[in-house]
């Protein structure tokens, strides 16, 4: 009967009601990649960043003559505007090489909420679906304790894994040793064997469960459950990759915490999040302090990502829900602007490229699909079914029954043809 | 009259004259639900936008239950009549369907798409009998609770009482369900809405939707300096010197504050519980002429002296009465705001304080955030869930002169939000330490709709109390009492209710809309009752526990079809714990808490901050369950050896057990541990197994072998480890020379890591 139901749900889409968590434990850490989506949380201003404009007034720090060049980039000059972080000098520099970079992006509204989810998932009209963390984690590593990390920003998982919320770097030393008095490995509750008949005795109750009819909610909750604790003890493996120092910046927490599970190979994916880009008051003001934090966070998670060894087998996305009007408010803020830009680089990402372009009122100018060049006539709006559809392949698993179940669509012939590659 | 119905009735027979079961089928399965439902019905119906069209549609589910099948064949006929129209020799359905003939719905079917393919076949058969597609979907659904069990009334009175009231049921509750069945059930429930732990988790769950614990500032800055600057930090002139020590003042200077931010946070609910506990019509959420203060958010607002002897404790910080503001004056004394009636113009929650810096407002935001906000509270409606794409957003922002008023892809939103954002117009200070009451000098902005609501105009003489005008328009709002509803409904299951499910490529679609049908009919069903009886909150609570949705259990029968497992997906309460539940509940059954909960720790088992994370987690991480390992070893070893400590008959978990007992010493012992067994499952994990049964086998078994290995080992330790010791800190390891404790201990740990104890 189990196997009839089995093939049943697969036909219907079901799938998902199963076990998501089988009891991977120590045995199989996860080895990469690894996928990371920075989000600059509010609506950055890409004009002081990746999309320089000195005409029209967009902006009121620099002009046309003060835009600097790096390799194929153009980049808004940031140096010494600000106190804390990395200025774009600095990052593109440093980056060059790496660095995919997709200007005339459209997010098609200008509302945070609905952008946010849209940019997240590549899905404007649905509630339902995953982001794409969400779902390259489902389908690389749901076994993982904490498969799916995350910092902030839209994180619908699609029910097709647990989100972890893990904020406080200590409080992995204490979850590493659960069955430790007070997380301590050397002073533990129990005898060994006792834990390991606790562990049995739940695995055999969880076959019994199983074989009961049980509604379909109290199935998956027992499957979660089941998969959760037993899980929960790779995480012992994260203990010797945890700092003793915590440091200050708040992209950087979150960074070390992805690094530490992912070089236990216990997370697969992690959005990494930081707010208050929303200038409607004082955008360069507000930009010119959170641009430079932003950077100054992905610097440092690549920095530490070499020094765990594990650099070459991160991708990272960089983005942002909105860019910011080309024009000021009275209160010398910009508002929504619904045309913005995408940074990409890392594994099997081809960098030093600069693709699309917005024109000197911000606006988007159409990409040709097939040549990844500008192209007013033959382009198309990149939105942002066009860049989770590329991630889906890049990843790897658009064929995956994951990604089947909540698909991708775009028109036919619009699909960006080695985006990445 | 009669003309109305052979209108109706023509093409009908005419459709049974071709086929006419083939196409009421298609129509009920594929076109209505995909198409008409979706597409066609917000507008064509006799109160939408489309009002004055010829094609009126019916929603059965708005119909008494013996109407529906005559509105379905109003609806069939309806779209009959329309498709067989021709205009330019195409259907007239298809055309307007695809934006054509000026249809003022644009496009509302893609061409190509599924429900355009779907249309195009239903009008082919009913215009020419052109063969229908073979119905994706041929499942016959059964009722849509055949086949569930529900928990018995005990269970049901155990979840709601631990649930709403944090407590187990009491011996004369359990007595009275047992002679009365689910009246018993009601009358507990009856006896513990009248209890202050019911009034926490009312606050606590709603403190989940409205977050305003989740403020930008500190507490006492809600009050904003332009009005109460000379009166909110009150507590900066309390003379402490009389204290002597230093330290010892200090924290007294600590305490105060820290008891006038407590109090300050605690007012809104205040309110809602002021609401509920004195069975007032819940519709004063947001009309309420009235606030409620403690002695200290009173001084903060400079109302205590005119106040002070309604309170029975002016030192009790937590102690609320009711209270009105008079209108509000400057710093200076001279009037900031001037009403007819000398008072401020309260409206419940949309003129807390706390409600308006939760969600401010700026030059350009214009309030409607706050609208946004609005609305989700209390008409249940997210403005923001499916927003419209716009081909080119930003070039319609640089085509028009004002988009909001001009652009049509804005107007469709910016007509119905902006001028319920003009009527918030007074508290448009953009500085929240400063406001947030501050009207424009220049007054509201022109180049927006002007201040309303859903159509109708705030008049001049209502603008000094214009969210009380709203307010009660909001109660008369049919969808103010669905909106309560909804939220007593995410307080018992910790989820919202389903919505409509959108993707009609989803094989299971019909099933879940099935599913939506079946929930939203409950709902306002619910929500009528909740209306009958002016709109007094307990009745919502009342009657949601009572309905199957609340009370599935289990199937009874296997039903694997896909099509049915997607019907009953979301059935049955099956909710992870809160942290904050979850430490209620050992409390509850242990009689002291576990402790470990920090602000940190919640975080970690899914908690919120009523700020930047302000959605429970529903699923368990391995984060999760990783604490829900400790807490089942922590819990497990600080009570197994304190019961066992405990004389026998005032034991909660081993009454009838002793550690001296090991099975197969004889039979009545193995009887008494399995009896044992059957009790911890009882007590812990609210299942009515008896001493054979399997689960209790499985646990038994638990134990049998932990001690069967303990056993075979050569040595072990005769006492338990230190930080499991039965007493205080002070005093001997508890002794454990058969291993019994730790394996009871195990046994608990056990139990402890299941679903019927993490979950509710």
């Amino acid at each position: 009967m189990r196997r009839d139901f089995l093939k049943l749900c697969s036909l219907a889409g079901l799938g998902f009601s199963l076990p998501v968590q089988s009891a991977r434990t120590s045995a199989e850490p996860y080895a990469g990649p690894f996928y990371v989506v920075f989000n600059a949380s509010g609506g950055w201003d890409t004009t002081y960043l990746m999309d320089p404009k000195g005409v029209n007034g967009i902006n009121r720090l620099y002009q046309e003559d003060a835009i600097l060049e790096h390799g194929p980039f153009k980049v808004a000059p940031t140096e010494g505007r600000f106190e804390q972080g990395m200025s774009n000098e600095n990052f593109f520099k440093r980056y060059e090489k790496e660095l995919l970079v997709l200007n005339g992006l459209d997010y098609s509204i200008n509302n945070h909420t609905p952008c946010m989810r849209y940019m997240a998932t590549g899905k404007l009209d649905s509630l339902v679906y995953p982001t794409f963390a969400a779902l390259v984690a489902s389908c690389k590593g749901s076994d993982c304790p904490l498969a799916f990390l995350t910092f902030g920003n839209y994180s619908n998982s699609g029910n097709l894994v647990p989100m972890s919320r893990v904020p406080y770097l200590p409080s992995l030393k204490l979850l590493a040793n659960a069955d430790g008095v007070h997380g301590n490995p050397k002073a533990p509750y129990n005898d060994a064997f006792v834990n390991d008949r606790i562990d049995q005795a739940l695995r055999e109750q969880l076959d019994l469960r199983l074989s009961a009819d049980l509604l379909p909610r109290t199935e998956r909750a027992q499957n979660m459950l089941f998969g959760a604790q037993i899980s929960s003890k790779a995480l012992k493996r994260v203990a010797p990759f945890i700092p003793d120092r915590v440091p200050k910046g708040r992209l950087e927490q979150q960074a070390e915490i992805a690094l530490a599970a992912f070089r236990a190979g216990v997370a697969v994916s992690a959005n990494l999040n930081i707010g208050q880009f929303d200038s409607h008051a004082n955008n360069d003001r507000d930009q010119m302090k959170l641009i430079p934090e932003f950077l100054g966070g992905i610097d440092y998670f690549m920095r530490r990502a070499e020094e765990h060894g594990i650099r070459d087998k991160v991708v990272v996305v960089i983005q942002s829900e909105m860019g910011r009007t080309p024009h000021y408010n009275q209160g010398e803020g910009k508002d929504h602007w619904s045309i913005g830009s995408i940074m990409f680089m890392g594994q099997g990402i081809r960098g030093r490229r600069m693709l699309g372009a917005t024109g000197t009122k911000q606006e988007l100018i159409p990409l040709n699909p097939k040549t990844l060049a500008v192209d007013i006539e033959k382009g198309i709006r990149v939105r942002p079914e066009h860049i989770h559809r590329a991630l889906r392949e890049h990843a790897g698993i658009q064929e995956h029954a994951a990604s089947k179940r909540f698909p991708i669509t775009v028109d036919a012939g619009s699909e960006l043809s080695g985006l990445f590659a | 009259m009669r003309l109305t119905l052979l209108a109706i009735l023509l093409p009908v027979f005419h459709a049974a004259y071709i086929s006419a079961r083939e196409a009421s089928d298609y129509f009920t399965h594929e076109v209505w639900p995909k198409v008409g439902e979706r597409s066609c019905l917000k507008c064509h119906n006799a109160t939408g936008e489309a009002e004055d069209s010829r094609f009126i549609l019916v929603d059965p589910y708005r119909q008494p239950p013996d109407m529906r099948a005559r509105a379905e064949s109003k609806n069939l006929a309806a779209f009959i009549r329309f498709a067989r129209m021709q205009k330019k020799d195409a259907s007239l359905l298809l055309q307007k369907a695809t934006g054509g003939l000026d249809h003022e719905g644009k496009t509302v079917v893609k061409p190509e798409s599924i429900d355009h393919e779907i249309l195009v076949a239903w009008a082919a058969h009913v215009t020419d009998n052109t063969p229908l597609p073979k119905r994706t979907d041929t499942y016959e659904p059964p009722s849509f609770f055949q086949n569930v069990d529900m928990l018995s009334d005990q269970r049901l009175l155990r979840r709601i009482t631990l649930s709403l009231g944090a407590r187990l049921p009491t011996p004369a509750e359990t007595k009275r369900v047992d002679k009365n069945g689910l009246g018993g059930v009601m009358t507990a429930l009856d006896h513990l809405m009248e209890e202050d732990s019911f009034y926490a988790r009312l606050s606590e769950g709603f403190q989940d939707i409205l977050l305003t614990d989740g403020q930008d500032q500190v507490p006492e800055r809600i009050f904003g300096y332009r009005n109460f600057g000379n009166t909110r930090m009150w507590h900066q002139g309390v003379d402490f010197e009389h204290i002597e020590d230093s330290s010892t003042r200090q924290k007294a200077k600590y305490k105060l504050i820290d008891d006038y931010r407590e109090s300050i946070l605690r007012e809104p609910y205040e309110l809602i519980e002021y609401i509920v506990r004195n069975n007032r019509p819940f519709t004063e959420i947001v009309t309420a002429d009235y606030l409620l203060v403690s002695p200290y958010t009173a001084k903060g607002y400079g109302l205590f002296d005119d106040i002070k002897d309604q309170f029975k404790n002016p030192e009790d910080h937590l102690e609320f009465v009711v209270a009105k503001l008079p209108q509000l004056n400057k710093r200076d004394g001279k009037p900031d705001q001037v009403t007819p009636t000398g008072l401020f113009p309260h409206a419940g929650m949309l003129t807390t304080f706390h409600y308006l810096d939760r969600y401010p407002t700026t030059d350009t935001n214009r309030n409607r955030l706050r609208v946004r906000k609005f609305y989700e509270h209390f008409l249940g409606v997210d403005i923001l869930a499916l927003a419209p794409r716009v081909t080119d957003a930003a070039a319609t922002d640089t085509a028009y002169d004002n988009p909001v008023m001009q652009a049509p892809d804005c107007v469709v939103c910016h007509r119905l939000v902006d001028p319920v954002a003009g009527l918030f117009q007074d508290y448009q200070e953009t500085n929240s330490d400063f406001g947030p009451y501050g009207p424009l000098k220049e007054g509201w902005f022109k180049d927006v709709f002007p201040p309303g609501f859903e159509g109708q105009t705030l008049p001049e003489e209502e603008r000094w109390r214009a969210l009380q005008w709203l307010g009660e328009r909001t109660v008369e709002d049919p969808r103010f009492a669905i909106a309560m509803v909804e939220h007593v409904y995410y307080f018992l299951t910790g989820r919202r209710p389903l919505v409509a499910p959108e993707d009609i490529n989803d094989p299971t679609f019909n099933a879940r809309r099935r599913a939506f049908r079946a929930q939203r009919q409950v709902i306002e069903q619910v929500a009528q009752s909740f209306r009958d009886s002016d709109h007094n909150l307990k009745i919502v609570f009342k009657e949601l526990v009572r309905t199957p949705f609340y009370r599935a259990d289990a199937l009874t029968t296997a039903k694997y079809h896909p099509q049915r497992i997607a019907e009953l997906d979301d059935v049955g309460v099956v909710h992870l714990l809160t942290p904050e539940q979850l430490e209620r509940k050992i409390t509850a059954l242990f009689e002291r808490p576990w402790t470990r909960f920090s602000k940190q720790m919640k975080m970690l088992y899914g908690g919120i901050d009523y700020k930047e994370v302000t959605e429970r987690l529903a699923d368990p991480s391995g984060a999760m369950g990783a604490i829900q390992r400790i807490m089942a070893n922590e819990v497990a070893c600080k009570n197994v050896p304190y019961d066992f400590a405990r004389p026998p008959d005032e034991r909660r978990l081993f009454p009838g057990v002793e550690p001296g007992m090991i099975p197969g010493e004889s039979e009545e012992t193995d009887l008494a541990l399995r009896q044992g067994v059957a009790h911890l499952h009882r007590y812990l994990l609210g299942r009515e197994d008896g001493p054979h049964d399997a689960e209790v086998e499985q646990t038994y078994q638990l134990f049998c072998d932990i001690l069967h290995e303990a056993h075979t080992q050569k040595t072990y330790p005769k006492v338990d480890i230190y930080f499991c010791k039965a007493g205080e800190q002070e005093g001997p390891r508890t002794e454990d020379p058969l291993y019994t404790v730790r394996a009871w201990r195990a046994v608990l740990t056990y139990l402890l890591r299941q679903r019927e104890f993490l979950y509710e």
